[in-house]
């Protein structure tokens, strides 16, 4: 007994903790001023700010028969394959384009704001089919121009498919192509070309594809017509302008060329080299700075330190010292800060790199 | 039309005409014309609808016309040129693409507005059409004698009368479906609106809702809910992306229909002119046979 009054007496205090990190007022939600868990006086949804669900496809059922709705006899219910479209969310607004409010914690089901029934007292907002339907035939029609009841339900009395062919593929979805690269056609006269490298975005700058894919609509790939979705210059610079500016007008030839731009070459760009030993780095390990890439000190110490032989394994370089060398400071040898340079005048009069070796080159 | 026709009408009139006339204040038709604090309407939610045309059965089915089955409203073709209600189908739903946004056509579903002044109502001259206590305006067919005024009269062009028929044509029109409403039922089209795109409900609510959804989301919708003040208020009431105008809707102004038709009526019919002038009329070719039949008399 006493475990439940504790229970019961902290679950309001757990719920102000959750509720606290939102940043709102009590009364934003509800109505009344001691609201319990029996009566929580829920005024209307205020949706977007209340958002707080962050769930992964594979923790939400991977079908759901939705099958609530029965005053009609003319359709069967729906296979909803809800693994694949909450796959396909990320680019597209996350769950929240459909749990359009969610307080924190577990996922409300629709039918807690949205009435079963149409004949209802409170008419502001949509009953449950039509709660659902909104949701479904929204997309689908702009995308394939469907709206036929039979494209998702079966007609009354017919036998439900629940063994979906694709129930055991990880998504319906195909597996998304990203392409290596995009050549956009724009009207910019000073340089018509903009050569887009996805795949360096991609893999390179470490982008997921919901950096940039984030509010996309189903219609971006679904389209029946294409030159419908021809976008506007300031909604095609929006993309990039959060690392490359794009009010600059003495930048614009970084991507706009009359002819395809080759891909991205940091030696050409900076004059640092990255191929030899940074080339799998992201950029984001050396350019720390979230948004904009700004340049760095061509010093080796930008990122690692002051490499002292004791930090410092000079094996990776492919040249393990020997006895004597092993020793001696870096700048002994290398008296610049991208240790590029490899000198012997310090001590020796008569010998040079590369012809005299300071050690034993291995593989590297 | 059934058990009152034209001549019955007329004797009727004429009985009820010589007392009237004999009565020194003006005395009104009283077609029941009531405008009820809560009275009914729908919300048509033009951004919503997806013309799937579901409400077309619904209506043909709830008052016992024939159809064809339902899976035939799947095709679109239908909407390829604009329709109107008619005798066949009392709401149709049209469809208008636009070239900013092809993907998006907008859907319009029409129908009787059932307006808060109705011009029919007035116009009617055996009080045939009523407004009645929930909004809806309906038509009596044991009244009615015909004359088709209230097609005349109408501002959106509803009333569609069955002139193929020789026996007992009807006028046909959204009855708000008042016999459903009766028994606490939802209107068959708004039952059946997969998307909701009809609300049902008080008009008063529906009001502060269509004020409250254009306030949300003023890019989604025009300031602008049709029906509002339209000739007066209509129990019908639309919200749209883009000018009413664009979707075919007429341009009304803001005062009651009937203001004018009445005043012409008014004036036509002031003093009982008309009758009189009739019964003149008669009773100059009536004498005037009876003259010639004593003529003949006499001659034989």
């Amino acid at each position: 007994m006493k475990k439940i009054i504790l229970v019961l007496l902290l679950t309001p205090l757990i719920l102000y903790a959750q509720h606290s990190k939102l940043n709102l007022e009590c009364k934003t939600c509800h109505s009344c001023d001691i609201p319990t868990k029996e009566n929580p006086c829920l005024g209307e949804c205020p949706r977007e700010e209340l958002i707080r669900i962050n769930q992964k496809p594979e923790e939400a059922p991977r079908i759901i028969k939705i099958d609530r709705i029965k005053e009609t006899n003319l359709y069967g219910p729906s296979i909803f394959d809800h693994y694949a479209h909450s796959d396909m969310s990320i680019m597209s607004g996350d769950c929240r384009i459909c749990h359009h409010y969610n307080p924190p914690g577990n996922i409300i089901s629709c039918s807690k704001c949205h009435s079963p029934q149409r004949k209802r007292i409170d008419i502001s907002k949509p009953d449950l089919k039509a709660a659902y339907h909104r949701l479904c035939i929204s997309c689908h029609r702009e995308w394939s121009g469907e709206i036929e009841c039979i494209s998702c339900h079966k007609p009354a009395g017919m036998q439900e498919d629940l063994t979906l062919k694709s129930i055991n593929k990880k998504s319906i979805h195909p597996e998304i192509k990203a392409p290596i690269k995009k050549v956009y056609n724009t009207n910019f006269t000073g340089g018509k070309l903009v050569t887009f490298y996805h795949e360096e975005h991609n893999k390179i700058f470490g982008f997921e594809c919901s950096d940039c894919h984030k509010n996309e609509s189903c219609v971006k790939c679904h389209a029946t017509n294409k030159s419908a979705l021809k976008q506007s210059p300031a909604i095609l610079h929006s993309k990039c302008n959060k690392c490359h500016d794009t009010e600059d007008k003495k930048s614009c030839n970084l991507c706009h060329s009359n002819v395809e731009k080759p891909v991205f070459n940091h030696k050409q760009r900076t004059g640092f080299d990255i191929s030899k030993f940074h080339s799998e780095l992201k950029c984001s390990r050396c350019h720390v700075t979230k948004g904009k890439y700004t340049g760095l000190k061509k010093e080796c110490k930008n990122c690692h330190g002051i490499w002292t032989t004791d930090n410092f394994d000079h094996k990776v370089t492919g040249l393990i010292l020997d006895e004597t060398h092993v020793e001696f400071e870096c700048e002994n040898c290398h008296t610049e800060p991208t240790y590029q340079e490899r000198s012997c005048n310090n001590c020796h009069d008569d010998k040079s790199y590369p012809q005299n070796k300071p050690g034993k080159v291995v593989k590297r | 039309m059934s058990k009152q026709t034209r001549r019955n009408f007329i004797k009727t009139a004429a009985v009820a005409g010589s007392v009237i006339a004999g009565l020194p204040k003006k005395t009104d038709a009283a077609p029941k014309n009531i405008l009820s604090e809560d009275r009914m309407g729908v919300l048509v939610d033009t951004t919503v609808c997806v013309g799937c045309r579901k409400c077309e059965w619904a209506c043909k089915t709830a008052h016992n016309m024939p159809t064809t089955p339902l899976e035939s409203y799947d095709n679109r073709e239908v909407m390829k040129k604009m329709r109107r209600p008619d005798h066949t189908s009392l709401t149709v739903v049209n469809e208008y693409e636009f070239d900013d946004y092809p993907e998006f056509p907008i859907d319009v579903k029409v129908q009787c507005m059932h307006c808060d002044h109705p011009a029919c109502v007035s116009a009617c001259i055996v009080g045939a059409f009523s407004k009645e206590e929930n909004g809806s305006v309906i038509w009596d067919s044991s009244k009615c004698i015909g004359c088709r005024y209230c097609m005349v009269a109408c501002p959106f062009q509803i009333p569609s009368f069955e002139f193929h028929k020789a026996i007992q044509p009807e006028i046909k029109k959204c009855d708000f479906c008042f016999s459903r409403t009766k028994e606490g039922k939802l209107p068959a089209c708004v039952e059946i609106c997969p998307m909701e795109a009809l609300t049902y409900g008080r008009r008063k609510d529906l009001i502060d809702i269509a004020r409250r959804k254009i306030e949300l989301y003023p890019d989604r919708y025009i300031n602008h809910i049709y029906g509002e003040t339209e000739v007066g208020g209509t129990a019908w009431l639309y919200l749209a992306s883009r000018k009413f105008e664009d979707l075919q809707f007429p341009k009304l102004g803001n005062s009651p229909a009937p203001g004018v038709t009445e005043a012409i009526q008014h004036g036509v019919f002031a003093y009982f002119l008309p009758p009189i002038a009739l019964y003149a009329l008669l009773g100059g070719v009536m004498w005037i046979n009876k003259n010639r039949k004593k003529s003949e008399e006499g001659e034989e």
